[in-house]
């Protein structure tokens, strides 16, 4: 079963009076457990793809169903409420907030739920366990290495147990050796955990960590690799 | 409450920046405590201003002097019960820079018309018994460290009193009753400093007690017809008024000292106001990241405004702090003895801190709507 259904999606930005087009009819189904890649050179539309994807930019047409919402038509609250329940966002750049330990890091997302503060520890805890942090709970991101803060960032999308984890380009800020941790962390996610995940990346040798991989090009869906079962242009 | 230990991480992102704006906050919650003091004090000493007392000066000015012989014709005015008499001495003791109240009164009658000098009978004998004795208040006998049987030395201020040093022997030290009397202040007899007055026999003010306070207007009206077209014209009134005219010699000090509290706290508002901004802008991508994470606009805003207030009220809790410590300090006499119940009271602290609240929410409501309304898309794309 479909997780993920975009239908004819385009998205267009307006600068001044010139219409730019980034992705053009766009049709993609994911499935659940799926472990999704999306490649393409720079401004082929992938990072607009995850934005959409995540409910934090809006398609010009076309619709987006996630599960069985259609994120489109939600408001800009609910949408904030969706995000906090079903995404969970990696960031090439980690974006942890400097001010907070990596404890409070990945405590962020929960402190939008009703948990309780030991049941919020908790949590934390176990989504550092999975990532191998706990010993570094208390350290600020400056005290983490690149591949630490990655890890950080992983566990904080993972706390609340998302439907869906969209990554752009988790290792493109990070050494070969860090790198490979983090996409080996990944594909646990999605073997041991069953998380769908949808990553946007440059580098081929992390696109083959993925269970398929799509191409985008000039805002369309391209043919020059095999693409995967459900994938329509 | 989950939101709190956010909002305190946020606030000690820049300690720097930070302790700046509290102070900037605390120096206007400083001067607007310090100038309510100063008016509650004025208002506090005409709140209670006898009714039944009416203060004589010189028509033309408080600082010309009235003959004594003014006394009888006062005390023979129909309603009046009876009347005392006062001057300004404006003695140096040791130091200009050592100011107080020094009064030459009428001993016996002074203290008969204001039972709110409160002074031990053992006192009130020595003071009455000793020409050259004086009485000080509680407050000034701590700020110089007076007791009884202790000298004091002071040297004439005004020409009228001549040229050489009056000695005093303290006789008692009072306290105050009412707001309207203070506690900074020194009294001496009158007879004292008439000895060596040149000329002899001259009066500041008179005050009487009128039988009926409902009279006190046609009272000071038959007192002042009695001197009229002589050539000590006198002008009467209740307590209460005298004392308003006193505060509106000042100039209109409601109006003076509120604008300078305005400009204070609007001056605070814009560095505040800015400050946030500056902060909210550095942290653009911060705020896009919480919005993917799933935190609502209402929130984010909620955090800034949050953030605002915490910085503000800490900054009101100094200044209010500070003005409870600096101006409610008797030691330095900051009133001088002419506002006698000159304080920060705990309303003006109250109104302090919510004036800091005040201004940590208009600061932040601009900076917390530009982050609200921040689009995500367009701050992560600013870093990436």
């Amino acid at each position: 079963m479909a997780l993920i259904e975009l239908r004819d999606v385009t998205k267009t930005y307006r600068r001044d009076a010139e219409e730019i087009g980034v992705l053009d009819r766009v049709t993609i189904s994911v499935e659940e457990g799926e472990f999704l890649a999306l490649m393409g050179p720079s401004g082929s539309g992938k990072s607009t793809l995850l934005n959409l994807l995540a409910g934090i930019d809006q398609p010009t047409r076309g619709a987006i169903t996630v599960g069985s919402t259609e994120i489109g038509r939600l408001s800009e609250g609910a949408l904030a409420s969706w995000r906090a329940r079903h995404i969970g966002f990696i960031f090439q750049l980690y974006n942890l907030i400097p001010v907070l330990t990596a404890f409070e890091n990945v405590e962020l997302p929960l402190l939008l739920t009703n948990l309780s503060k030991k049941q919020r520890r908790d949590h934390v805890m176990t989504a550092l366990g999975i990532v191998g942090l706990t010993e570094r709970a208390s350290h600020y991101p400056r005290q983490l290495s690149g591949g630490q803060e990655q890890r950080v960032a992983i566990a904080r999308a993972v706390v609340t147990d998302p439907t869906l984890l969209l990554a752009d380009e988790p290792t493109g800020d990070l050494d070969a050796k860090a790198g490979a941790e983090v996409l080996t962390l990944l594909q646990r996610l999605n073997r041991e955990y069953k998380k769908t995940i949808v990553m946007v990346t440059h580098d081929p040798h992390a696109a083959e960590r993925a269970s398929r991989i799509l191409y985008l090009e000039k805002g369309t869906l391209s043919q020059h690799q095999p693409v995967g079962v459900g994938v329509t242009t | 409450m989950k939101f709190t230990g956010l909002v305190l991480k946020s606030v000690r992102r820049n300690k720097r920046r930070t302790t700046l704006t509290i102070l900037s906050v605390a120096v206007a919650v400083f001067l607007f405590a310090a100038l309510r003091a100063v008016l509650d004090g004025f208002s506090a000493v005409a709140a209670a201003s006898s009714a039944t007392r009416v203060v004589t000066v010189r028509s033309t000015s408080m600082i010309f002097s009235m003959p004594t012989s003014h006394e009888q014709t006062i005390r023979s005015t129909p309603g009046v019960e009876d009347v005392t008499y006062a001057n300004w001495f404006g003695g140096i003791y040791k130091d200009p820079k050592n100011f107080f109240g020094q009064f030459a009164i009428e001993p016996e009658s002074y203290l008969r018309m204001y039972p709110e000098v409160l002074l031990s009978e053992d006192d009130k004998r020595a003071f009455l018994q000793d020409r050259t004795g004086c009485i000080v208040g509680d407050g000034l006998a701590r700020k110089y460290g007076f007791n009884i049987g202790d000298k004091i030395v002071l040297q004439p201020g005004i020409p009228v009193y001549g040229s050489q040093d009056y000695e005093f022997t303290v006789r008692g030290i009072y306290r105050s009753g009412g707001s309207n009397v203070d506690n900074q202040s020194m009294m001496f007899h009158w007879k004292y400093a008439d000895e060596r007055s040149t000329p002899k026999g001259q009066i500041g003010w008179f005050v009487a007690r009128v039988s009926n306070p409902d009279q006190a207007a046609r009272i000071s009206v038959a007192i002042d017809q009695q001197f009229a077209n002589s050539a000590y014209e006198t002008k009467t009134d209740t307590e209460q008024a005298f004392t308003a005219q006193f505060a509106s010699w000042l100039g209109n000090l409601n109006m003076l000292l509120g604008s300078v509290a305005l400009a204070v706290v609007i001056t605070t508002l814009f560095v505040a106001g800015n400050t946030m901004a500056m902060s909210v802008r550095e942290r653009t991508t911060e705020i896009a990241v919480m919005r993917t994470l799933g935190f609502r606009a209402a929130t984010i805003f909620s955090l800034v405004v949050g953030e605002g207030l915490v910085v503000a009220i800490a900054g009101g809790v100094v200044g209010a702090l500070l003005a409870r410590a600096i101006v409610n300090a008797e030691s330095l006499g900051l009133a001088g003895g002419f506002i006698p119940m000159f304080g920060v009271n705990n309303l003006n602290v109250l109104v302090g801190l919510a004036l800091s609240a005040f201004i940590g929410v208009m600061a932040s409501i601009i900076p917390a709507t530009m982050a609200s309304r921040l689009k995500i898309v367009d701050a992560l794309r600013r870093v990436a």
